[in-house]
């Protein structure tokens, strides 16, 4: 990423972080209330015309959740992720389906799986590929799979397993007195 | 549309006479690829049960199981993966981190049953048609997810070594240490092996994460002497460790010694717990070595008033006077036992029981007796000449070394032993600038001494004679005594046992040298113990009996240490203690 | 622009929108119809349908048997793969990714390979590197000859179907051999590559190739010049360049409508600044013609196989060592890795926090728009009978699309 563009985003948009990969990958982050102001601004403006990617990233340990619009331009043959933290209990975030008419995929399956919501996002609330469920969004770090999987599926009957180290305290050295 | 497009469809209508491509299974079968990811075979007397398939295992397929056949011990749980087809993904990744490479799969991908139970298998223990299949996958040549190679020690060069009593071995940096500690599976099979069973994984595991701390105080639950221990054991769990199967074992010793090295003594209080409040009961222990101490301190953690009395002018023991400094320099001795001390363990000095001391005193005056007083009179070679000036024993050579005096060894010197004492005193030896030849009776692999001892004597330049029987001594011309040995054929035991080194009659070499050391073995002294106990004590060919607290017949008396266990070695004295002291506690909690 | 949803953006359909009576109001960017009205039939195409779009379906909202609304419903194949890789170890994330992509498995491994040598600081040998070059491109051939009978048969052409599927489990008979498995090949590492070529791979596999490229002829004869083929195909599903941003469009279907892009040339990874290749472009940008750019780019995978053959070393290492991968623990950092996969820009995320798992794993299949963004607006106002055609000329492949 140049460094022009970086100095010309950190005044207009308040960017900062700039982390930069290689020639053809760099990250920046930006606050919440100026994130789509400056996405629309890269697409239209900064010739970062693709969306590769929209996801959030869980940093259940600060309370947040970063999410990451990776654009790139093919002119500039240069990736772009825009990081963008939210507070996890405050989880209302912009839309830019009238930016990428894609972006209402990503925003529904976002919605489904992190519990973030995209105001005015054509067909937020529908089903992505959950359909029926209830419990919190799947994709959220404190969503335990094993334990879900545990409540909700029976185990195979007979199997057991043994530790290899208790197993052999029972079976050589049982009565040691330094051991218990 | 054009001409071609109505007649294109047709020109490739050769292929109707074609043969087809499908094959007519089950007349035609077609075996997998040499490489195909089939069902699972496992040579399970190869295998040892370390659970590192079950470990890598995304699938959660693989459970441990016994089998019928395979039986415990030492670096082999007895234990077989059993594999669940339901979960299997066939990955191989089982295949690839086994470290015995034990673990294959076949190239068979066929296997029909109406009963789902038996896809849950184990293989190599189950008759199948593909267990000797010699195709399909295997981790070839070039590629491994783990490494077999230890990281090498630093250590001072020979010609140096040779010349000086500072510690040899240097040990680990940070970097190294992690590099090495990476390499353990954590399978756990080495816990059994350890005398004290220590939590080797737990440590090493400590170690990974950088937190010298926690690794600290895992290695205190076992064992009090690590500063000791992490340079001087005999590391019995280096020799079941899986990774040997892969070429070296994890340097256990050294990781230890590298979690002590990286704490300054001082700060052991802050890290280590001090124990239960006291609770008024007195214990006395005789003999300051590791199984005395030891005993000492988890009975002060657990409450108890300690008093060790040794005969010495330092503590310590063997690891003190019969360990050379170049191998463990005394200042780690004192780390080690300043610790127990801060916790209020008295120890007396000079103090020998039966001389300075009555034994009854000790019983009347505690609550219960921990002695380990260890083998201190080394046995005589009986030939003769022994009593000439110039034979001394290995010990006593030792003991002079540590206590500062330069003992009279002249130029030439013949060790006769082949245990770590002999080595030690040839090593010592060898430093005081003496030619050395090392005398043993059968063939340096069945030296009891640790391999590395032997390999670094001779590298410092002691010359091993082996089936080597000294016959006499007498007074030299030109040296101070000639040592008269002969040639010894191994024969073997009708029996089964070892074999024995035969005198080859007639056989008969001289060496000329200034100082001979006898280092064969010594025995334990029982002087100090007055009749009516020594009659409640039980003995076997010189050692005492114990129960598994390490209680003797006495009730009130209890034993550790060389004199208790056949293995001899501070560690083993070590877990004695520990084992007596929770005896001692449970024996003074029924009154 | 927002209230007209996104229709006004496709020339040709949004003409037929405009000018079609029949077609129900945009409101809030989704069709509103009233269904009581009888007018319109609701049916589901899908999950189970033979038109090979994998198990993924189409509610069709039909006024006769034209398509007024459409709406993807994925899901039939979600495992949760992101999810699952954030309580594995990295290695234990292995044998998981190739199960993203069910016909060509090893763009995930490689693409996982990558990201996690590119955290770790790890280089995979040149050997390495050349294998796996050769996998990819064996793998897209694999790939585009499934496709192939899939686009044949959803226009009711079953011959060419069976020919090709058997082409492509001669490519997976090479697979076999190398890396033990059929499908899921699990043979990327991280670190290099699992195994070295077998030996007499080269000519079993030029030999392979042989049988392929007269297929393609005779596909190419059959199909391509098959007046039923032309008739059902062209003009069907243009593509308009001005949307090809708008929806995130990569690969074939980019190229069909003329956008000179393809990641190997654009940022050549592993060896492909060391072939010799030309981007293969089209003009109509209808179905048509994406089959035409893929046909050819099976022609080029097969000369780039050739040359990856003539070029790689003949002998070294193919795998670093890596860490003990029972605790292994990836420095923490971000990296986005990308591919060009048959259908278009692959890609991996990697989120590590220093942990021995990963904090998160993004996988960007370019299925995701393909399938669901662009396919229900683009079946809007078709025939019901093309739907499957459709669907296939962009190349779905749904486990992408839910991971």
């Amino acid at each position: 990423m140049n460094i022009e563009l970086y100095k010309n985003l950190e005044n207009s948009f308040g960017v900062t972080s700039l982390e930069v990969k290689n020639r053809n990958q760099s990250y920046i982050r930006v606050k919440k209330e100026m994130a789509v102001p400056l996405i629309t601004h890269l697409k239209l403006v900064e010739s970062y015309k693709h969306l590769s990617f929209f996801t959030i990233i869980d940093q259940i340990e600060k309370g947040e959740f970063e999410l990451l619009y990776m654009l790139h331009s093919y002119s500039r043959n240069h990736d772009l992720g825009i990081i963008v933290s939210i507070e996890r209990h405050e989880t209302d975030m912009e839309s830019i389906h009238h930016l990428w008419p894609a972006a209402e995929t990503y925003q529904r399956e976002l919605r489904e799986m992190f519990g973030v919501e995209f105001p005015d996002s054509p067909g937020l609330y529908e089903n992505f590929c959950l359909e029926g469920w209830e419990g919190i969004p799947p994709m959220r770090r404190e969503f335990d799979t094993k334990r879900y999987s545990e409540d909700t599926f029976y185990k195979r009957p007979g199997r057991e397993t043994n530790d290899p180290a208790k197993y052999m305290k029972e079976k050589i050295y049982p009565s040691e007195a330094e051991t218990w | 549309m054009s001409l071609k497009d109505l007649v294109a469809p047709f020109m490739v209508w050769g292929r109707a006479l074609q043969k087809p491509y499908t094959q007519k299974n089950p007349i035609i079968t077609r075996p997998g690829a040499d490489r195909y990811r089939g069902f699972h075979v496992n040579d399970i007397h190869k295998c040892v049960g370390c659970g590192t398939c079950e470990e890598i295992c995304q699938n959660e397929a693989i459970d441990l199981v016994p089998v019928d056949g395979i039986e415990t011990k030492h670096g082999d749980s007895g234990l077989r993966p059993k594999i669940d087809y339901g979960r299997c993904c066939w990955c191989a990744l089982c295949v690839d981190i086994c470290p015995t490479s034990s673990l294959g799969m076949s190239n068979e991908y066929i296997w029909i049953d109406s009963n789902p139970e038996v896809f849950r298998f184990i293989p190599g223990a189950e008759n199948k048609t593909w267990d000797n299949s010699k195709k399909g996958y295997r981790r070839g040549e070039g590629y491994d997810l783990l490494e077999g190679q230890r990281v090498p020690m630093p250590m001072l060069s020979f010609e140096e070594s040779q010349k000086t009593f500072i510690e040899m071995v240097q040990g680990f940096s940070r970097e190294q240490a992690l590099r090495e500690a990476d390499r353990c599976v954590s399978c756990g099979l080495c816990i059994a092996t350890c005398p004290a069973h220590m939590d080797v994984p737990g440590y090493i595991n400590a170690i990974r994460n950088d937190d010298m701390e926690e690794g600290l105080r895992i290695v205190y639950e076992a064992n009090p002497l690590p500063a000791s221990c992490g340079r001087v054991c005999s590391h019995a769990c280096e020799d079941v460790c899986v990774m040997k199967h892969k070429g070296d074992a994890l340097s256990i010793r050294w990781l230890k010694r590298y979690i002590v090295d990286r704490i300054y003594k001082g700060d052991y209080e802050k890290i280590l717990s001090t124990g239960e409040a006291k609770n008024g009961k007195k214990v006395a222990i005789i003999g300051s070595g590791p199984g005395g101490l030891a005993a000492a301190y988890y009975l002060s953690l657990l409450g108890y008033e300690v008093t060790v009395y040794d005969s010495n002018e330092k503590a310590g023991g063997m690891i003190r006077y019969g360990i050379p400094e170049y191998r463990l320099p005394y200042e780690q001795v004192d780390k080690d036992i300043d610790y127990i001390k801060s916790l209020g363990v008295k120890i007396v000095q000079n103090t020998k029981i039966g001389e300075d001391l009555d034994f009854m005193e000790l019983y009347n005056n505690n609550n219960a007796v921990f002695f380990s007083t260890g083998l201190k009179d080394p046995y005589g070679l009986d030939i003769p000449g022994e009593e000439f000036p110039g034979v001394t024993s290995g010990l006593s050579l030792l003991d002079d070394v540590t206590i500062g005096k330069t003992p009279d060894l002249g130029k030439s010197v013949v060790v006769v032993g082949g245990g770590n004492v002999a080595m030690d005193a040839a090593r010592t030896s060898r430093r005081l600038n003496c030619e050395v030849t090392i005398l043993y009776r059968r063939r340096i692999e069945d030296m009891p001494a640790d391999v590395e001892e032997i390999h670094e004597s001779q590298e410092e330049g002691c010359i091993i004679e082996t089936q080597a029987i000294p016959l006499r001594i007498v007074k030299g011309d030109k040296t101070r005594l000639k040592l008269y040995w002969g040639r010894a054929e191994m024969v073997t035991d009708p029996k089964g046992g070892r074999p024995r080194p035969v005198l080859i009659e007639g056989s008969e070499e001289v060496i000329e040298c200034d100082t001979v050391i006898p280092a064969i073995g010594q025995q334990a002294d029982y002087s100090f113990l007055p009749e009516e106990i020594v009659n409640n004590i039980k003995f076997n060919r010189g050692m005492v009996e114990v129960n598994e607290y390490k209680q003797t017949g006495d009730l009130k008396i209890f034993a550790g240490g060389d004199i208790v266990n056949f293995k001899k070695d501070a560690i083993s004295a070590i877990a004695n203690g520990h084992s007596a002291a929770k005896g001692i506690d449970l024996y003074l909690n029924q009154l | 622009m927002v209230e007209k949803g996104c229709a006004n953006l496709f020339t040709r359909s949004q003409k037929h929108i405009n000018d079609n009576p029949k077609l129900p109001p945009i409101v809030n960017g989704r069709a509103k119809y009233n269904l009581e009205s009888g007018k319109y039939l609701k049916i589901w195409q899908g999950p189970q349908h033979p038109g090979i779009t994998g198990n993924m379906s189409l509610e069709l909202t039909v006024c006769g048997d034209e398509i007024v609304d459409c709406k993807t419903h994925v899901g039939y194949l979600h495992r949760g793969f992101e999810k699952l890789m954030e309580r594995r170890k990295y290695m234990q994330c292995f044998p998981i990714v190739c199960r993203i992509a069910v016909p060509e498995p090893d763009f995930n491994e490689y693409l996982f390979a990558a990201t996690v040598e590119e955290l770790a600081g790890i280089e995979a040998p040149e050997r390495a590197l050349w294998i796996r070059t050769l996998n990819l491109e064996m793998a897209r051939l694999a790939s585009f000859f499934m496709w192939l009978g899939g686009q044949s048969g959803s226009f009711g052409m079953n011959t060419q179907g069976q020919w090709t599927v058997t082409m492509r489990d001669y490519i997976l008979d090479r697979f076999e051999e190398l890396s033990g498995g059929r499908i899921y090949h699990m043979y990327m590492i991280p670190g290099g590559v699992r195994a070295d070529l077998p030996s007499g791979f080269e000519n079993r596999l030029l030999d392979t190739l042989k049988t392929c490229e007269k297929c393609l002829d005779d596909v190419e004869l059959t199909m391509f010049n098959n007046s039923i083929f032309k008739k059902r195909s062209k003009g069907l599903g243009i593509i308009h360049p001005d949307i090809v941003d708008e929806f995130g469009i990569t690969g074939p279907n980019a190229r069909a409508a003329g956008f000179k892009r393809d990641l190997r040339k654009d940022e050549p990874y592993l060896k492909y600044d060391q072939l010799d290749f030309e981007i293969i472009t089209g003009i109509d940008s209808d179905a048509y013609t994406r089959a035409r750019v893929r046909l050819q780019e099976m022609y080029q995978s097969i000369d780039l196989i050739r040359q990856i053959l003539a070029k790689m070393p003949k002998t070294g290492s193919f795998f670093t060592k890596l860490p003990n991968v029972l605790h292994w623990n990836i420095p923490e950092g971000q990296i986005y890795k990308k591919a060009e996969c048959t259908r278009g820009e692959y890609g991996y995320y990697l989120r590590s926090d220093g942990s021995d798992k990963p904090r998160r794993i993004y996988v960007r299949g370019p299925s995701y728009t393909h399938a669901v963004s662009l396919m229900e607006r683009l079946c809007i106002g078709g025939n019901i009978s093309d739907t499957a055609g459709l669907m296939v000329s962009l190349h779905t492949y749904p486990p992408e699309v839910e991971r």
